[in-house]
């Protein structure tokens, strides 16, 4: 496969100049997510004009100069406030860029792609010892000489979930195509908070499930393991098998109970496999799930912070494996995560705060994250620049592994998904021979090259 | 111990006092001629016609006398006409201004040189308090190839900027005085560290395909002063060449002097200069004479680089690493300051009213004849001018001016403000200066303008202008779109 050439890294500022004095403090639910950084991935087939090399990098060089006016927050840089905790400071300081080029075509590309060759797309550098001059963000634009290209945006979990990461990279979409921006730029960074209705003297006992489960994450810590080599898959599921997933999910006795969501399905088809692959024998191994909150919590889509809340699905009493029950199960500990349930997790965190080292989120269980609310084929930066193919990386990865469970291109139907599963390389590779899984056939978008 | 005269400067009656005799002097030639016309009037009335006829035939003038007389005055007025320098007027001027993705704000300053100094904290430390207190804002530009990390300073780059800024501003200035390029008659181009082979003034030719017999000059090596230096040189030249005109394009190239070293006295112009260029229309057709916008009246040139210390104050060298930078050394303010009186005593007597100019000398005369210990009197330069364009060479120099030549902060409020949205631009920032002055609408037909400025060698360099008509806001300028931002308010230090 063809190697990458590093051209040149710079760093790209606002057209405006930022009001000196703003800040930004992180909510409890971004300081969770300080030890993780995100990856993007974006690829884009080669447009019908001939251009010259370099053009279309200048040109979105050029507009994300004028979008990143209305993201102060992104080009600020951290510090850390009184108490101890990291804020953001609007220093007007910018975004880091990396541009590159590589032989072949996007084509060609997507079909030889594995994990490593693909992180090679994505610029990140770790925290630097002194904060202040590190930037959180990082865009690389990889030309392919053939035609092309493909958008790398990596990320401090910190101060973005996938949701708003993908919303910036839209709002960049469309401020390179129309010249602005179709959404209102990001205004409120605040999570609700309890609503007065609620604050009762006699009230009883806030729902302690989510809670539980965050003090379990935080105990946890110490039993990460840091050195397996691991490989991403991606496996996309056509509409009508997903269809089928979610029709063997629901249980055949009780039809007046509603057939899961796909993800439910998917993430118990999932759960499954992965606890097979794992040697777990008849128990499944220990899985959280993720979903995005913004519409439980009513919060406006536009809504810059990290809105993802973890849950423990219970399997203790999920004996025999079967579909329907997996899939309950997961359907349950997800109607946990409402409303009032995150107001009272929120209020938990804000009492209990872990100032030293926050624990890594994604370190012990298998996390299976909905990210059904990330449409990052909305980024549409010219008429016939439009996203093939999205990828989406949570690192560093350093637990059992991650199923993500992404939309698919749109024209495949509503339900159809893929899913990114990161696991240590021998138990991904026997995941792709897997039957059951095989029995929805998957299309192997991405597999382990070796 | 003589008495020491109780301070009067504050007392109203005073300064009426110095009006009326500034007005006396100034115009003691119409009051003497007043009485005198007065006396020629009542004597002819007194007279009456005839006897004026009479006395008229008295002086028994024929015609041969009158045929010589009137080709003498005829022969006088036409040698009086001939030798009179042509006067030079500048048809319109444009100010590049670079794109908005080259701005550089200060973190991003820091932070690249940071990352480019890692491991000479102490540099980096001192740049930050040389950004803190230098006067600049926050849209100050840098040419692309600086906004690299590590920055790239090739070759191409440099060409690159200079194609970038010329061409920009030369584009501007045919728009805006619908200039042809085959009409221009002499090109001269200005650019002090950047000077290859073939020249910019070729590179200009080559790109707008000017004539072959146009008389081209590149002028490199002359420090922020060579914009003043090239409009001396037109002037000059427009003197020997009847109905021309000339172009001028000033403007300093970074690109290639980003010093990549950490010698403290070579960091200071990475801090201060920024991208930026001006091209200027000057013209000696009697047809520009109510089009053009301002008329040349004075270019007073002075050089000290007879002196060491001030041929050596800026000084461009390598440094114990061998990297090349321009050494600023500390006794650059004492040498301007110099430099300045020099010039001021040029340019004094041929700008000052008469009123001035009479008590300077008065004040002389009594410092070598009387008393050597009266304080020297420092002319007022605000009776002379109505605008002050300083180059922006820094916050100090243009401190120092500003109490040199007593002026207000309204006066200096051009080029602080220049500073602050452009950075120290080099021989273009005069220019910039001017533009904001138009843009805020102060310049009246009439007005009368003093461009000063500094350069290696050490050089201290004036022209004087005039405002020949009446000038409405421009719309293209490099300032149109912020200008009501100005002026601000530049703190003494900014927190970084």
């Amino acid at each position: 496969m063809a190697d990458i050439t590093y051209i040149c890294k710079r760093t790209v500022v606002s057209t405006k100049p930022v009001q000196p004095g703003k800040h930004f403090s992180l909510s409890v639910l971004d300081r969770l997510m300080e030890q993780n950084h995100l990856r993007f991935v974006y690829y884009f087939r080669a447009p019908g004009a001939i251009r010259e090399p370099g053009e279309l990098t200048k040109k979105l060089r050029e507009s994300m100069s004028e979008m990143l006016t209305s993201f102060p927050i992104v080009t600020g840089r951290l510090l850390k406030n009184p108490e101890g905790q990291w804020m953001i400071k609007c220093n007007d300081a910018g975004v880091r860029m990396v541009e590159a080029r590589i032989k072949g075509s996007v084509e060609n590309w997507l079909k030889g792609v594995d994990r490593e060759k693909e992180l090679k797309l994505v610029h990140w550098e770790e925290m630097y010892h002194k904060p202040y001059f590190w930037s959180t963000f990082y865009v690389q634009i990889t030309e392919f000489e053939e035609g092309g290209v493909a958008i790398g945006l990596s990320c401090f979990h910190l101060l973005a979930d996938p949701t708003c990461a993908s919303m910036f990279v839209k709002a960049w979409a469309d401020m390179t195509l129309t010249g602005k921006m179709l959404n209102n730029p990001p205004l409120s960074h605040q999570l609700p908070p309890r609503r007065p209705g609620r604050k009762n003297p006699s009230h009883d006992q806030p729902s302690m499930e989510l809670i539980n489960c965050y003090k379990s994450i935080a105990d946890k810590t110490n039993l990460v393991s840091t050195d397996t080599k691991h490989a991403t898959i991606a496996l996309a599921f056509s509409d009508p098998m997903v269809r089928a997933c979610m029709a063997n999910g629901q249980a055949m006795a009780a039809s007046d109970q509603s057939s899961p969501s796909p993800f439910e399905a998917l993430a118990g088809l999932f759960w499954v496999c992965i606890s097979k692959l794992k040697g777990a024998g008849d128990d499944l191994i220990d899985m959280s799930v993720c979903s995005d909150m913004r519409n439980v919590l009513n919060l406006d889509n536009g809504f810059f912070g990290n809105c993802m809340v973890y849950n423990r699905v219970n399997s203790k009493n999920l004996k025999e494996h079967k579909l329907p029950d997996v899939a309950k199960a997961i359907g349950e500990v997800m109607s946990e995560m409402d409303s009032d349930g995150i107001i009272d997790l929120i209020e938990w965190l804000e009492h209990n705060d872990v100032h030293q080292s926050p624990p890594t989120m994604n370190g012990c269980d298998l996390i299976c994250a909905s990210l059904e609310a990330v449409d990052p084929y909305l980024a549409v930066f010219e008429e016939d620049l439009i996203p093939v193919r999205v990828s989406c990386y949570v690192e560093p990865v350093v637990g059992v592994g991650h199923v993500l469970v992404l939309p698919s291109p749109p024209g495949e139907g509503p339900f159809s998904r893929v899913v990114m599963v990161t696991l240590p390389e021998d138990e991904a590779v026997r995941l792709c021979e897997d039957d059951l899984i095989l029995s929805f056939s998957p299309t192997i978008l991405m597999g382990v090259n070796n | 111990m003589p008495p020491i005269l109780p301070d009067f400067s504050s007392s109203v009656k005073l300064k009426y006092v110095k009006l009326g005799y500034q007005y006396l002097v100034n115009h003691i030639l119409y009051l003497l001629m007043i009485p005198v016309m007065v006396g020629v009037l009542i004597e002819v009335l007194r007279l009456g016609p005839d006897e004026i006829l009479s006395l008229w035939r008295s002086l028994h003038f024929d015609l041969v006398q009158i045929l010589c007389s009137s080709f003498l005055i005829i022969f006088i007025a036409t040698v009086y006409f001939m030798s009179k320098p042509r006067t030079i007027y500048l048809v319109d001027y444009a100010c590049y201004k670079p794109p908005v993705t080259c701005r550089v704000p200060f973190s991003t300053f820091m932070e690249h040189s940071r990352l480019i100094l890692k491991d000479k904290p102490k540099s980096v430390e001192f740049q930050m308090r040389i950004l803190e207190r230098s006067g600049l804002g926050e849209e100050t530009y840098l040419p692309p190839a600086i906004h690299y990390i590590p920055p790239k300073p090739t070759m191409d780059a440099a060409r690159g900027e200079a194609e970038l800024v010329i061409f920009s501003v030369m584009d501007s200035l045919f728009k805006k005085t619908g200039l042809k390029p085959k009409d221009i008659d002499i090109l001269i181009v200005n650019c002090s560290l950047f000077s290859p082979t073939p020249s910019l003034s070729a590179m200009v030719i080559n790109k707008y395909k000017l004539r072959s017999n146009i008389k081209s000059f590149n002028l490199s090596g002359m420090g922020c002063s060579a914009g003043l230096i090239s409009i001396d040189l037109a002037r000059d030249l427009l003197q020997v060449h009847p109905n021309s005109n000339a172009v001028v394009v000033s403007t300093e190239i970074i690109t290639p002097n980003y010093y990549q070293g950490n010698e403290r006295a070579m960091l200071l112009p990475n801090c201060l200069f920024r991208m930026g260029g001006a091209a200027i229309l000057l013209s000696n057709r009697r047809s520009h004479r109510w089009l053009a916008k301002y008329r040349l009246v004075h270019v007073v040139r002075t050089h000290k680089g007879a002196d060491d210390k001030a041929y050596r104050c800026v000084y461009e060298e390598e440094d114990r690493e061998g990297k090349v930078g321009i050494n600023l050394s500390k006794d650059l303010m004492a040498i301007a300051g110099e430099a300045l009186k020099s010039n001021i005593t040029t340019i004094g007597p041929l700008v000052l009213p008469a009123s001035e100019q009479l008590l300077f000398l008065l004040t002389l005369i009594g410092r070598k004849i009387f008393n050597p210990k009266w304080k020297p009197y420092i002319p007022d330069f605000k009776q002379a001018f109505e605008h002050f364009c300083i180059h922006a060479g820094g916050r100090a120099v243009i401190d120092e001016l500003q109490k040199n030549l007593q002026l207000s902060a309204e006066h200096v409020e051009a080029s602080r403000m220049t500073l602050h949205r452009f950075g120290n631009t080099s021989s273009s920032s005069l220019w910039y200066e001017i533009g904001y002055i138009e843009a805020k609408g102060r310049m009246r037909r009439g007005d009368r303008v003093w461009q000063i400025a500094f350069g290696s060698g050490f050089k201290c360099n004036s022209a004087v202008w005039k405002c020949n008509r009446a000038i409405k806001k421009p719309t293209d300028s490099p300032w149109a779109d912020c200008i009501d931002r100005y002026p601000v308010h530049i703190p003494e230090v900014v927190k970084l």
